[in-house]
Parts: C-alpha cells; sequence; structure tokens
C-alpha cells in the first residue's frame, strides 16, 4: 500500500479539487459515488501509466479494479511486481 | 349583493378611510387618499402624452409608491398596459413594446429622457377586449410572450385572494416579488382591492435576510407571500437573533419545491401562521391551493391541492387524451382568472388548447403548463418536475429537477441547478452548481455522497462546483440556466436543457 498516498493525492486533486486528502477513505467506492466515471477512469489509467510506468493490458481494465484508492494501490503492487519479476 | 371591481373598491377605499395605510415604504406610510392624489397625477401626465386612450402605455419603473400609483392610474383609466422586467436587455425590451403596440412609455417623473426608451413605431395589435395588465414570461427560452389578462379576469382574483387571506383593513401584507411579476395580483393589487395595507420590500435589499426580518417583524405583516428562499433568508437572519414572526397569518409559499430543513424550520419561524403551498402560472394565475400540514411527508413533495373556485384541472396522457385514475400526465388548467392566449400569436394552440375532454373551448382555453405531476389512487397530485427537464444521460431518462429536488434537501444546500450539456464523448453529462449556506463547510465529497445515497447512477452529476454566490435568475425569479452555464461552465457549450425533442 506504498502508493497509496500518492494515488489519493491525484484522485483528490483531479475529481474532487476543494477536498483536504484526508477526508477520502482509501476504501470509498469511487465509481459508485460518482467521483470517477468511466472517463475519469480513463484518465486515471492514463496517470498510473506515465507516473509509475506500468503498462495495463486490456484485461487488467475491469472498472473493479479501480474501485477505492486501496484497489487501485493494490493492482499497481502487482503490476510493479509481475515485470520486474520476468527480468 | 353589489361587487366592486378592483379600481372600484380601491376608490371607495380612498375616500372612506383616506388615513388608512395603504402603503409602507421605506419607514414610511402612504395612506390611501395620499396614493389617490399620486395616482390623479399620473393621470395628468398620461393625459399630457397625447396618447389615444384606447392605446396600451408601457410603464417602467422599479417598485415603488410612484409604481404603483402609474399602474392605478391606468386602472382607472381602464387603459391597457404593459409591465415588463427592468432587468431586459434593449434588445427584448424594444421588442416587447413593439409587440404590444405601446407607443407610450411612462416612467417616474423626472426620469431623463435619455433614459426613456422611444415607443413602438407601427401600428397597435387588436388587444383583446377589457385588457388591464399585460404581464410577461421570463423569457428563459427566448423572447418574453405578453400575457394579456382581462380586468375581469384580474377582479375575480383579486375577489378570490382577498377572502382567503385576510386582506382586509388592518392586515399588513408583504410584497416581496417585483412589481411585473404576477404574484403582485395576490400581494399588491387584491390587498389595495381589500383595504389592507402593503409593505414593500426593497427590491435592492431582497436577498439581505436581516433587513428582510426587520421590515416583517416591525411593520407586523400578517400575510407573506414568496419563493422558498425568502424563508430561508429569513430564518437564517431569525435563528442568528433568536426571534420569531408570531405577527404573520399567513404564509403563501410559491414557485419551487420547499426543502426538508427549510419546512422543519418554518413552525418555529412563524409559530401562528397557515401555510400555503400555491401553485400557478403566470398564464392562468393561482390555480391550486394546499395547506400545508405538519403531517405533510418531510423532503416529498408536496400534494398540488385543490383547485381554486372555479378552476377546472385535467392530467393529460402523452397522447393528449384527459384520464381519470391514478398515472403521469401533463397537467392541464383552465382558471377564471387567465388570459385567453399571447398576445400577437395565432399559433399557440400547443400552450392554449381546446378543452381535451369535449374538444371544446366554450368556457375558454385550456393552459398546458408542461409540468408533469402524478395522481394516485386517493386523486391527490403530487409534481413530477417539468416535461422539458428530462433528458438521457448515457441511454438512461433523467429528471434534472428531480436531482435538483434531491439536492436542495441537503441542510448546507441554498440553491442547487443542474444543466444537461452536451459532451462529445459521452453524449450529455450532468452538471451541478450548488450555493451553500454561509459558513458551511461543504464540498463535493459531501455533496457526492449525498447523491450517490439517493439517485441512480445515471442521474449522478459530473462535475460539482460549489459556490458562495447567489446563482443568476431570471426577472421571474426562475434559475437562469444560461447564463449559470456561462458562468460556470465553459461558454463554448450550449446548454441543453431548454431543448425538446
Amino acid at each position: 500500500m506504498r502508493h497509496a498516498e500518492t494515488i489519493r493525492e491525484f484522485v483528490v486533486t483531479e475529481f474532487l479539487p476543494d477536498v483536504s486528502a484526508g477526508e477520502l477513505e482509501m476504501d470509498l467506492d469511487l465509481l459508485e459515488s460518482g467521483i470517477v466515471d468511466s472517463l475519469g477512469l480513463l484518465k486515471v489509467i492514463a496517470w498510473l501509466e506515465e507516473r509509475y510506468d506500468v503498462v495495463a493490458e486490456n484485461e487488467d481494465l475491469t472498472p473493479e479494479r479501480f474501485r477505492s484508492i486501496a484497489s487501485i494501490a493494490e493492482f499497481l503492487e502487482q503490476a510493479n511486481r509481475s515485470p520486474s519479476e520476468a527480468e | 349583493m353589489r361587487t366592486y371591481s378592483l379600481v372600484e373598491a380601491f376608490l371607495r377605499h380612498a375616500r372612506e378611510r383616506p388615513l388608512a395605510p395603504a402603503l409602507v415604504w421605506r419607514e414610511e406610510e402612504l395612506g390611501y387618499g395620499d396614493l389617490l392624489r399620486r395616482a390623479d397625477s399620473v393621470r395628468a401626465r398620461l393625459k399630457a402624452m397625447d396618447a389615444p386612450s384606447n392605446e396600451p402605455v408601457c410603464l417602467l419603473a422599479a417598485k415603488s409608491p410612484e409604481a404603483v400609483a402609474m399602474v392605478l392610474a391606468c386602472l382607472m383609466e381602464r387603459r391597457a398596459f404593459l409591465i415588463p422586467s427592468l432587468d431586459l436587455g434593449a434588445r427584448a425590451l424594444r421588442g416587447l413594446i413593439d409587440l404590444s403596440g405601446c407607443r407610450a412609455v411612462l416612467t417616474p417623473e423626472g426620469t431623463p429622457r435619455n433614459r426613456v426608451p422611444a415607443g413602438a413605431g407601427g401600428a397597435v395589435p387588436p388587444l383583446p377586449e377589457d385588457t388591464s395588465f399585460m404581464l410577461t414570461t421570463s423569457g428563459s427560452t427566448g423572447m418574453p410572450k405578453v400575457v394579456p389578462l382581462s380586468a375581469g379576469a384580474v377582479d375575480r382574483f383579486t375577489r378570490w385572494a382577498g377572502g382567503r387571506f385576510d386582506l382586509g383593513p388592518g392586515s399588513r401584507v408583504l410584497s416581496y416579488a417585483p412589481l411585473h411579476f404576477d404574484l403582485c395580483l395576490l400581494d399588491v393589487w387584491a390587498t389595495l382591492a381589500h383595504g389592507g395595507c402593503v409593505v414593500l420590500a426593497d427590491p435592492g435589499l431582497a436577498a439581505r435576510g436581516d433587513y428582510l426580518l426587520d421590515l416583517v417583524a416591525r411593520w407586523e405583516v400578517s400575510t407573506v407571500q414568496a419563493v422558498p428562499m425568502f424563508y430561508r433568508l429569513v430564518a437564517e437572519a431569525a435563528d442568528t437573533k433568536r426571534q420569531s414572526l408570531p405577527g404573520v397569518r399567513h404564509a403563501i409559499l410559491t414557485g419551487d419545491s420547499v426543502p426538508g430543513p427549510l419546512q422543519r424550520r418554518i413552525p418555529d419561524l412563524l409559530p401562528n401562521a397557515r401555510l400555503y403551498n400555491v401553485y400557478g402560472c403566470t398564464e392562468t394565475n393561482d390555480s391550486l391551493i394546499h395547506e400545508i400540514e405538519s403531517e405533510d411527508g418531510l423532503g416529498a413533495p408536496f400534494p398540488l391541492g385543490s383547485p381554486l373556485p372555479g378552476v377546472t384541472v385535467a392530467v393529460v396522457d402523452s397522447e393528449g387524451r384527459p384520464f381519470r385514475g391514478s398515472g403521469i400526465g401533463e397537467l392541464w388548467v383552465r382558471t377564471p382568472f387567465q388570459t385567453l392566449g399571447y398576445l400577437g400569436r395565432a399559433n399557440d394552440r400547443t400552450v392554449f388548447a381546446d378543452d381535451p375532454g369535449s374538444g371544446g373551448r366554450n368556457s375558454g382555453p385550456f393552459f398546458r403548463t408542461g409540468d408533469l405531476v402524478r395522481r394516485d389512487e386517493t386523486g391527490r397530485i403530487t409534481l413530477e418536475g417539468r416535461g422539458d427537464f428530462h433528458v438521457k444521460v448515457r441511454g438512461v431518462r433523467v429528471n434534472t429537477q428531480e436531482v435538483e429536488h434531491v439536492l436542495l434537501h441537503h441542510p448546507d444546500v441554498v440553491e442547487a441547478v443542474v444543466l444537461a450539456r452536451r459532451d462529445l464523448v459521452a453524449g450529455r453529462l450532468l452538471h451541478l452548481v450548488v450555493r451553500r449556506t454561509p459558513g458551511s463547510e461543504l464540498n463535493s465529497l459531501v455533496l457526492r455522497r449525498h447523491c450517490a445515497a439517493r439517485l441512480p447512477r445515471a442521474a449522478l452529476p459530473s462535475t460539482v462546483r460549489i459556490t458562495d454566490d447567489a446563482l443568476p435568475r431570471t426577472s421571474t425569479g426562475k434559475p437562469d440556466r444560461e447564463r449559470i452555464a456561462r458562468v460556470y461552465f465553459e461558454p463554448d457549450r450550449p446548454n441543453e436543457q431548454g431543448e425538446q425533442t
């Protein structure tokens, strides 16, 4: 969960600019609450690819993986681990 | 028993009780006798204008005793008069003056000449018989329309209102709406017909809760008619000062839905008042009334109530057929107080229609309100929203007004407007602007949670803007959606709200 703080910063800056980061719970459902819609999701993924240099395969892109800050952080952990293990 | 017209009744009060107060304006009372003298001096100016007495005149004056005298002068002369909003752009005002054929424009004495627009140049269009007031629609979808009312329609209305809300001698009635609003037919004109005293709120201070509270308390106002925003402003000021308004006996709410948190505060604010929800349009005047009981479902929409005496209502399906029993349909209304149609428009059969049951129009046309209503098994009618507030968002039919209602139930929300705007990618998206209560720390996360808990996914707004400023409104007090779109969102994409399909 080491990236969770950074992800939360990004989500708040991008989608909730008038909210302080601490107010957004790590496990709040971002899709259900309407904070991130399908277009917003594309933004999040583009940012993840750019910031963490991960490549998201199409099969990774189920909304389920991006429901909350916590689940995005988890996705990132796995995505980072797999390529380095392959090297 | 002889019945008096509005102007006959006013003259009788001026003759029999010249010292009784007719108006309160900026700390001062003006008696019926003095008001009549001012109306007479306006009549002299009218005569000097050399406009034939069968021609209409355009009155341009901010709310004041002089403006009231100007209207009374026209009524006494049996002259039709246009009373437009003062906030209209020059082009819209020009259009209204030309459309109604007002070759004379009357302003308060001493108005600089260059501030008085020229009268109509063309011929006077035929006005319906007995036309007195010519009100205008808000024009939120373009040019305002002229709504001519006959003197008979106005008299029938003021007679009903005076009896219903105790507007007789000794009463003090707040006039909150600007003078060109249809609401003034009740708070100003019915009051003057019945011998009560009109307490004129200064339009420049209309958003100041402390001023309004003080005005109602000091002049012991007994009847109030206003939009929910007024009650909210006053309730906030009253909370700060720990004050209530026990003198108010009748409080009429119009024009909007009432947020639940506000409804809960009104009994403390107005402990001795009977509360009413009144439904009406400029075209029909007041049509239905519901007396609000404390057990009325908080948050749920108020019933529209019962038709006023002489009013006929029909709930009509999408095929134009009226139906009985429960269901959702458009509300059609026919009232003894209504206009027979807009001025200069032959083709408004889509708005003014024949009796949907008999197909005739012997008793006057029905007005299609455009409001969707639900009628339940018991016959109770509640507002569903406007037909033209339905939009499709990601393929789902969403009523933007319903979203606004949900937002208005949040205790920190003062005003809420939801715009449906075209989006290149998503088709159409909802954008929300909310004005929060002063000092509240309401933010978009709180609002999104509030919506998510109460609305389907498709109805959740894509963008949320929160402001401490009052939202722009049209001259008749409705949210000005076009200006809101311009101010809060990019100016290059048109607002899709009013688009009908």
